[in-house]
């Protein structure tokens, strides 16, 4: 494996292929976030790709196998440690949906324009 | 599409892969397989069953043409969903070709000098003016096109149009990509045993993936080849030594190139047609006369032309000339071929239109012509003429 040309004289390649990029949904945002969504399914996947040649290696090596992993029985506390661990994945996830709710419970907060002017202002004599 | 896996076959000019490089391109490979597999079939039943019948309640007629077909398809929640999927995957080839190349852009360059020593020739010519019709935009969405230059002595676009070819193909161009050059050398022998090219000539030859099969197919030929961008032809020549082949490559443009009149006996190109412009594709006819001994072949391989294709069928196929910056493939792909080579002078015999099979028969295909699948027809179309 070569080293990588990094540092200030990396060498950057242009990313973009010249022309308008069309899009498809009437809302061209929708195009945007469905290639958000491919690219972060193709990280997935290069992750779960890692994942199996890390059990191959393992088997490979004689330290354990695919087997090993599917026969895996939980514990109490293993279960109790993933239910948590999931509960915090969909509150990140979810973080936006939650927050909206946040507000709408809350207080009426005041319009962010009337903030800046606030802490703009306040030396006012 | 589960045909068994079939890898690139390596050879040493092409970039090294971590393995999370390596993982991201077998993603877009099996992301492309799952579009023609799984999304692309259901644009026929959203057609007859969503768009036509919405055509024909507005008209009162059935759709007769692209246009026709483009109104209502453009509407169909299926057709948007696979056509920005499509061209994001598109997006992610390059994408993910371009990382490891990036990565290693400087090694890659004087390892591709130091291959390049044993077999054939290569020839440079920097004051070459690249041609508008590949600097309007960038040809199927490479990013840079063919020709961009980030270092002296540059391969990237050339390392990356390599694997990407392959990764695009899907693999259904075999190990070395290919088969566009096998199947027609394959043909040629076939139909006409008795032709023995001692010169032959590859017009926009990229990285010379369609070029070493009439090496390796006519070992006693001369074989030249030609592409208007530097880093196509440093890397071809780089691959063609790592496969041990001789072949003498140039930067030039097709439209004009350097060579005497009547000096080969077969001159091909593959997929160049469509990649020009209507004043270049009559140029590079009248040049492949020029240049061809009297008796001699012009063969150009492409995908079909329109005619005869059913409206959908052609609205699909037509795809990338709008969305895959592929500006001249809708024209191209509408020409009176047999008039243009006679413009061009091949005016003694009547130019051939023939369907050539592929040579690769490993892949499971769609047998289909259609965006997003390419190589999945099963047969090549060659036009061509004798001098």
């Amino acid at each position: 494996m070569s080293d990588a040309d990094t540092g200030a004289n990396a060498i950057k390649l242009r990313r973009k292929a010249k022309g308008k990029r069309p899009s498809y949904f009437s809302d061209p945002d929708v195009d945007r976030l469905l290639s958000m969504i491919m690219a972060l399914t193709g990280e997935l996947s290069v992750t779960r790709d890692r994942l199996d040649t890390l059990e191959r290696v393992a088997a490979s090596k004689g330290l354990f196998s695919s087997d090993d992993i599917e026969s895996f029985a939980l514990n109490q506390e293993a279960l109790d440690a993933r239910a948590q661990r999931h509960e915090t994945l969909f509150r990140e996830v979810n973080r936006v949906i939650a927050s909206a709710l946040e507000d709408l419970e809350a207080a009426p907060s005041e319009e962010y324009r009337a903030v800046v002017d606030l802490v703009e202002n306040d030396d006012a004599v | 599409m589960t045909a068994s896996f079939v890898e690139q076959q390596h050879h040493d000019a092409l970039p090294t892969t971590n393995h999370d490089e390596l993982a991201r391109q077998h993603f877009v490979r099996s992301f492309k397989e799952y579009l023609v597999a799984a999304v692309h079939p259901g644009l026929k039943t959203a057609y007859e069953k969503r768009a036509k019948p919405n055509f024909v309640a507005k008209h009162q007629r059935e759709p007769e043409n692209i246009a026709d077909v483009g109104e209502v398809m453009r509407d169909d929640p299926h057709y948007q969903a696979w056509s920005s999927l499509l061209r994001t995957s598109q997006e992610m080839m390059w994408s993910c070709t371009q990382l490891p190349v990036e990565r290693t852009i400087h090694e890659l360059a004087a390892s591709a000098q130091e291959q390049s020593q044993t077999h054939g020739s290569l020839r440079l010519d920097p004051e070459l003016v690249i041609p508008p019709y590949h600097t309007g935009v960038d040809i199927h969405c490479q990013p840079g096109g063919y020709h961009t230059e980030y270092i002296p002595s540059d391969v990237a676009q050339g390392a990356i149009y390599d694997r990407a070819v392959y990764l695009y193909a899907m693999g259904q161009m075999g190990g070395d990509n290919a088969d566009m050059g096998d199947s027609t050398v394959a043909w040629l022998k076939q139909e006409y045993p008795a032709f023995k090219p001692s010169k032959i000539l590859d017009m926009g030859c990229a990285v010379g993936h369609s070029t070493l099969p009439y090496a390796s197919g006519f070992p006693e030929a001369e074989v030249h080849a030609i592409d208007v961008a530097a880093p196509m032809v440093r890397h071809a020549h780089a691959r063609a030594n790592a496969k041990s082949l001789d072949v003498h490559f140039a930067q030039q443009n097709a439209e004009s190139t350097d060579y005497a009149d009547e000096s080969f006996d077969l001159v091909v190109s593959h997929i160049l047609l469509h990649e020009t412009s209507s004043k270049a594709i009559k140029n590079i006819i009248k040049e492949c006369h020029r240049v061809l001994k009297p008796g001699g072949w012009m063969l150009h391989v492409e995908t079909p032309p329109y005619e005869g294709m059913s409206p959908f069928d052609t609205f699909l196929f037509d795809w990338d000339s709008e969305n895959n910056n592929e500006p001249f493939w809708r024209k191209s792909h509408s020409l009176d071929l047999d008039e243009l080579a006679k413009l061009g002078g091949f005016q003694r015999h009547s130019p051939i239109q023939v369907m050539v099979p592929s040579a690769f028969q490993e892949a499971q295909r769609t047998m289909t012509f259609q965006g997003g699948d390419f190589g999945g027809g099963g047969v090549w179309f060659v036009y061509g003429c004798q001098k």
